[in-house]
């Protein structure tokens, strides 16, 4: 009644290059493409100055290449950045400039000039010149550049630049006023709020003020596709964008837009294929959609309703595996406001992608993940509430999971939800944490105060109420007064919580992986086990072991997704089966391996350097006879419990249970009889459970056993004349092979004519299914920092198997190779076992890189273990574990301290950082828009002295090489 | 129970109680028509949980729940333990027109059974047995489909009664004798209940209300001083919740 997931286990760490594309906010599928086509990526050290118009300093950084993108980012990584699509570039030109200087000049569609000085050595520089000629040349081929005119058309942008090109400001002004008045045929995309307006006092939002500042900014640095971010640009996102221009600038500033761009039509295309198909996706969506954001107009409305149902249909549709999640829905009616249905519908990917990965998936694990960190974090910043919380034992989750869920949409009034999602879209996950810390130290005191989990949520709720009113507000300062506590929010979140980095966020969310894999695991295992209908004759530990090695055979052949995941029930009949998982055949086979002796090859191989047991999956006959024989509701595939109720049918067996088994397993009618064949069939199978005992008694068993069959089978024939009572022809003495021939009664005496078939079915074959530990999955990552890293880059499979091959190699060549297959029942032995073989089973002796795993019964047979052999090699074991450790505990223990000196940096207050901005710099004019810009003002160190300033400088008025 | 401390000044004990069941049954239907006695249209969505609080007078003490409303998708499952550590009641929802439904609910009481509080009173409620009485207004012939929509959207006004089919009983799928033996032998609290007419509402948690260990809740709540809770209760000011408006209402409602 459970469904069992293993694909926590495909994670991986993002590595170099990809966190490099998630920062540049440059979709995978598009490098992909070009990756195909052969294009090289490559990066340079260079300096970026832009034309005179735009009054920005020069900044040195990084130029990457990632075609189909050209990126740039400074130094520090946040003052300065671009992510220009090659399609964007109009013109390049070689600059004639100064002896030793190379520059190129780049002239963007928006008309804006760039000046990029690459400034690595010469021979990097000419590569890089001719990697990008390479990839823009491509893109002329792909048809892009011609794509960009249609394309910017769609942006807002391009409307609200034209617009002031033209018109008088007070016009504008006027224009931004009334909304919703005649935009229902506007060429640009746009969002519900322009015909339901949006939220929020357009007044006191300073729309107006913010419009202008951003038009100024648009027309000189470029805007959509083209985009430069500045310092001005980050600054004018902190004091929160302009409701028309947002949907865009979340787009822009989350890469989505590329997306859009490089996706023509897809989203309808979506759409259409995917008419009318239902899901438990879209039955879940329809349940929601009334319930999200129900106070906004248009979501009183059939037009807004059915835009929400229709993003977060395609969405299921695109992404069947994720489907749909509660809290998508608020945050797509969030987002719906803002931007059309396509750009929300990819702005949603993103999200769900990069931004928030795993947040919304079956298992939630992004969510539980962020959480943990975050609970970490507050740790290290806060540490005086976490205690309390620890003391009164109240869980931060129960606060913060919807804050991060929904993106504060649920929690806080939207106008100020938007104003942190555009921070969000703006510098990425981390301002979630950064806010979500702010939220927790601005209410430091009160929170002191609280006892439980109810006075948490209920003081949570009250401060967020309470957004809108006075900071200050007993302030003499009018100016102090007329902070918000949002923006004493905002502000505390940037300036004091500016330490929480994305790499601060990558670490943390390594360091905390795998325990929560663990915890979703385990988690699941435990429901799993609860929800089995029937533990049969085993107990919960033992369930609990079955279940172990169903998970690790899941592990290593992942069952079909069609078995795992059935189709989704179209009509709910309330008799409906739970999504169950299943395995297949092949999976099965790996299970049975884990558990019973036979049903894996294993071998003992020693060649003088080290002693390991090599185990194989094997495949007869007899386990997939197993296998549709455990599969009693006939569907091709078992469940956790058929696998159980499987088990319990032969691992509590006496011997005459056992004889009626193996007969029941092999008699495939289910007439009563075997067949001749069946017999042959049933022999077969016991060669292939004995076929690695040491001896011949086994062998001499299943021969003296076939000759026994079939004579006592001849003998007993019964006449024609006595086989009044059934309807099949009247058996022969020349019977066919495939007539019934053999009852369980003969086959029973058979059997017991025989010493060690006896002993087999007694005891043996029950024996023969073992639960036991089975070995931990080793995890995607294990270990902290570079080093756990590189241990466990070394430490994966496939190097493991070259060691072992390379190993061979050399035993082979000194002549102390040896191999030995482990016998499955081992205890008829005439031949004096080898001595190796004894040391092999001693438990110590288990290669740690080994899979499997020996038994106490395993370890019971060779009482006589030689221990001087032991005690050698775990002896050396244990040094390299110490030496290993050694050096694995130093630079973790040294990257610890300076994480915690970096945390525990002393703080500024709030007030002082407003006491720093009292210039006045554009008057009364701007409404103070620019005040508050200017309390985000941070030193922008652009990483040049003032002679390479001036180079840079000089470069705008080169002229290009002839 | 010893008479110092907080329990003499203020009476109230404070009761933390998490409801649970299959998406839809109808949780958050229940939970509104407890804290505030109505049916409402678009209420605010679940994520990961709602929290409400109401006041219950029994005899001569007054309860104040604290109300965990979780939400009901399968994929929230693995965040429920968060809810229902510590819980002193829990009410496990199913829905009387869905057989399925009971099923979760028993997986739901065998988790908390094993996971929970120990002495946790869990209640199982079988809830939407209006869509299953002949009512005397049966107007319209909604689908069964159509009405579990419509109870756990709570898009409908409280006076409509659209879902009375012809023969409503043929809408049930969870007799109730089947569902009482159920919860009488896991030890439960049954009832069934419909928090569209609010029947059987009420009893629920006052039920619960009768058979909670309140010393136990009592002594072992001293150690962390309650005083505190008179002062929270002011301040919910946001969304639903006004815990002022909705005490007095308690108490009319939960008169026992």
């Amino acid at each position: 009644m459970s469904t069992i997931s293993t694909h926590l286990r495909t994670f991986k760490e993002p590595n170099k290059e990809q966190i490099t594309q998630l920062f540049f906010s440059v979709p995978p599928s598009l490098t992909a493409r070009c990756e195909k086509d052969g294009l090289e990526k490559m990066e340079i050290n260079a300096v970026l100055s832009m034309s005179a118009e735009a009054e920005e300093d020069s900044y040195a950084g990084k130029l990457h290449l990632i075609p189909p993108f050209l990126c740039f980012a400074s130094l520090d990584r946040k003052s300065c950045r671009f992510t220009l699509p090659l399609c964007t570039i109009r013109r390049v030109e070689r600059l004639n400039a100064r002896a030793g200087i190379y520059a190129l000049s780049l002239s963007l569609w928006h008309g804006m000039k760039i000046v990029v000085q690459l400034t690595s050595l010469r021979p990097t520089a000419d590569l890089f010149c001719a990697s990008l000629r390479d990839s823009l040349k491509a893109e002329l081929q792909h048809g892009q550049m011609k794509a960009v005119r249609s394309f910017v058309k769609t942006c807002y942008s391009e409307t609200l630049v034209a617009s002031e090109a033209q018109a008088g400001e007070e016009e504008q002004e006027e224009k931004v006023a009334p909304e919703g008045t005649d935009n229902v045929e506007t060429p640009y995309h746009g969002g519900l709020g322009l015909r339901f307006k949006f939220p929020g006092d357009p007044k006191k939002l300073r729309e107006a003020s913010k419009v202008k500042l951003w038009k100024t900014y648009l027309r000189t640095h470029g805007r959509n596709l083209t985009l430069l971010r500045y310092p001005q640009c980050t600054r004018l996102v902190q004091v929160g964008l302009p409701n028309r221009l947002r949907g865009e600038m979340w787009e822009v500033l989350s890469g989505s837009l590329y997306l859009r761009f490089s996706n023509p039509g897809v989203y309808e295309e979506i759409l259409k294929e995917n008419e009318g198909r239902t899901s438990t996706s879209t039955e879940d969506i329809e349940k929601d959609l009334h319930r999200s954001l129900p106070e906004y107009s248009a979501y009183q409305s059939e037009e807004g309703i059915s835009a929400l149902r229709r993003v977060l249909q395609a969405y299921s549709f695109k992404n069947p595996e994720l489907g749909y999640c509660q809290a998508m829905n608020i945050l797509v009616a969030a987002l719906l406001i803002y931007m059309s249905e396509e750009q929300a519908f990819w702005l949603l990917e993103v999200v769900c992608d990069r931004l928030l990965p795993g947040y919304y998936s079956t298992s939630m694990h992004g969510t539980l993940l962020d959480q943990r960190v975050f609970e970490s974090l507050v740790q290290k910043c806060l540490p005086i509430i976490h205690d309390h919380f620890q003391e009164v034992d109240v869980q931060l989750s129960v606060a913060s999971l919807p804050w991060f869920l929904s993106l504060f949409i649920n929690s806080m009034p939207m106008v100020f939800a938007c104003r942190i999602i555009d921070c969000f879209f703006c510098m990425g996950p981390k301002v979630l944490f950064q806010v979500g810390l702010a939220i927790l130290k601005i209410n430091g005191e009160e929170l002191l105060k609280i006892q439980d989990d109810g006075g948490f949520i209920q003081l949570m709720r009250s401060y967020f109420s309470s957004l809108g009113q006075s900071a200050h507000p007993h302030s003499p300062d009018p100016r102090a007064r007329a902070i918000t506590r949002f923006q004493e929010l905002l502000l505390v979140s940037f300036r004091e919580f500016s330490i929480i980095t994305d790499d601060t966020i990558y670490s943390e969310r390594k360091k905390f992986r795998n325990e929560i894999v663990f915890s979703i695991e385990s988690f699941s295992k435990r429901a799993a086990i609860r929800n089995l209908k029937t533990l049969e004759r085993f107990t919960k530990e033992q369930a609990g072991l079955i279940y172990d090695a169903l998970y690790r055979a899941m592990c290593i052949i992942p069952p079909p997704a069609e078995v795992a995941r059935p189709a989704p029930t179209l009509i709910s009949d309330g008799n409906e089966e739970k999504p169950e998982t299943r395995i297949g055949l092949r999976t099965f086979r790996v299970f049975l391996s884990e558990i019973a002796t036979w049903a894996r090859d294993e071998k003992i191989i020693i060649n003088g350097f080290q002693q390991r047991v090599d185990r194989e999956v094997a495949e007869h006959e007899f386990i997939d006879r197993l296998f549709y024989f455990w599969d009693v509701h006939c569907k091709g595939a078992l469940s956790f419990q058929d696998l159980v109720s499987g088990l319990d049918g032969v691992m509590f067996n006496d011997l005459m249970e056992n004889i009626e088994w193996f007969f029941n397993l092999h008699d495939k009618n289910k007439d009563g009889y075997l067949t001749k064949d069946e017999v042959l069939t049933l022999s077969e199978s016991l060669l292939f459970i004995f076929r690695f005992e040491i001896g011949d008694a086994y062998l001499g068993a299943v021969s003296r056993f076939m000759t026994n069959a079939f004579e006592y089978g001849d003998a007993l024939l019964p006449q024609p004349e006595g086989q009044g009572d059934s309807d099949e022809p009247p058996p022969t003495p020349g019977i066919a092979s495939n007539q019934p021939y053999l009852n369980l009664a003969t086959f029973r005496m058979v059997v017991l004519a025989d010493e060690i078939l006896e002993s087999f079915f007694e005891t043996d074959l029950s024996a023969s299914f073992k639960l036991e530990p089975v070995p931990m999955m080793e995890l995607p990552s294990s270990g902290n920092g570079f080093l756990g890293d590189l241990i466990s880059n070394i430490a994966t499979d496939d190097n493991k198997k070259l060691f072992n091959r390379f190993t061979d190699q050399i035993g082979r060549t000194i002549g102390k190779h040896q191999v030995i297959h482990r016998p499955a029942i081992g205890r008829f032995t005439k031949l004096e076992e080898p001595k190796a073989r004894e040391s092999l089973l001693t438990p110590s002796m288990r290669p740690s890189t080994s899979t499997s795993s020996l038994s106490p019964t395993d370890r019971a047979q060779s009482p006589g273990a030689s221990t001087s052999n032991l005690s050698l090699s775990s002896d050396a074991r244990s040094t390299t574990e110490t030496l290993v450790q050694g050096s694995e505990m130093s630079p973790i223990s040294i990257m610890k301290t300076a994480n915690e000196a970096l945390m525990e940096r002393p703080q500024f207050a709030i007030d002082d950082a407003l006491d720093d901005d009292t210039d006045d710099e554009l008057g009364g004019e701007d409404d103070g828009v620019m005040d508050e810009v200017d309390a985000f003002l941070e030193a922008h160190d652009s990483g040049l002295t003032d002679e390479q300033k001036e180079v840079a400088k000089d470069l705008l008025n080169a002229k290009p090489v002839k | 129970m010893a008479e110092s401390g907080s329990g003499a000044a203020d009476k109230s004990v404070q009761v933390k109680l998490v409801l649970l069941g299959e998406a839809a049954v109808g949780k958050s239907s229940i939970v509104l028509r407890f804290v505030s006695n109505e049916f409402q249209a678009n209420k605010e969505p679940t994520i990961g949980a709602a929290f409400l609080t109401q006041k219950c007078r029994l005899e001569d003490r007054v309860l104040r729940y604290e109300i965990w409303d979780t939400a009901g998708q399968e994929r929230f499952h693995s965040l429920a333990p968060m809810y229902y550590r510590n819980a002193q009641a829990a009410v496990v929802v199913y829905d009387v027109t869905k057989a399925s439904s009971l099923e979760k609910a028993k997986s739901w009481v065998k988790e908390l059974q094993r996971q929970a509080n120990p002495n946790i009173v869990i209640a199982l409620a079988g809830n939407k047995v209006d869509l299953v009485q002949p009512s005397p207004s049966a107007s319209g012939s909604g689908s069964a489909v159509e009405s579990e929509d419509e109870a756990d959207d709570a898009t409908a006004t409280p006076g409509e009664n659209a879902a009375a089919a012809e023969q409503p009983e043929s809408l049930r799928q969870v007799p109730r004798d089947e569902a009482e033996a159920y919860a009488k032998e896991a030890g439960l609290l049954f009832f069934e209940t419909s928090a569209k007419t609010g029947e059987g509402v009420v009893e629920i948690f006052t039920e619960i209300a009768k058979k909670i260990p309140i010393e136990h809740i009592l002594a072992s709540s001293r150690g962390t001083g309650r005083p505190g809770a008179a002062g929270r209760s002011g301040g919910a000011q946001e969304g639903g919740v006004n815990l002022e408006e909705n005490a007095a209402k308690g108490k009319d409602a939960c008169n026992c």
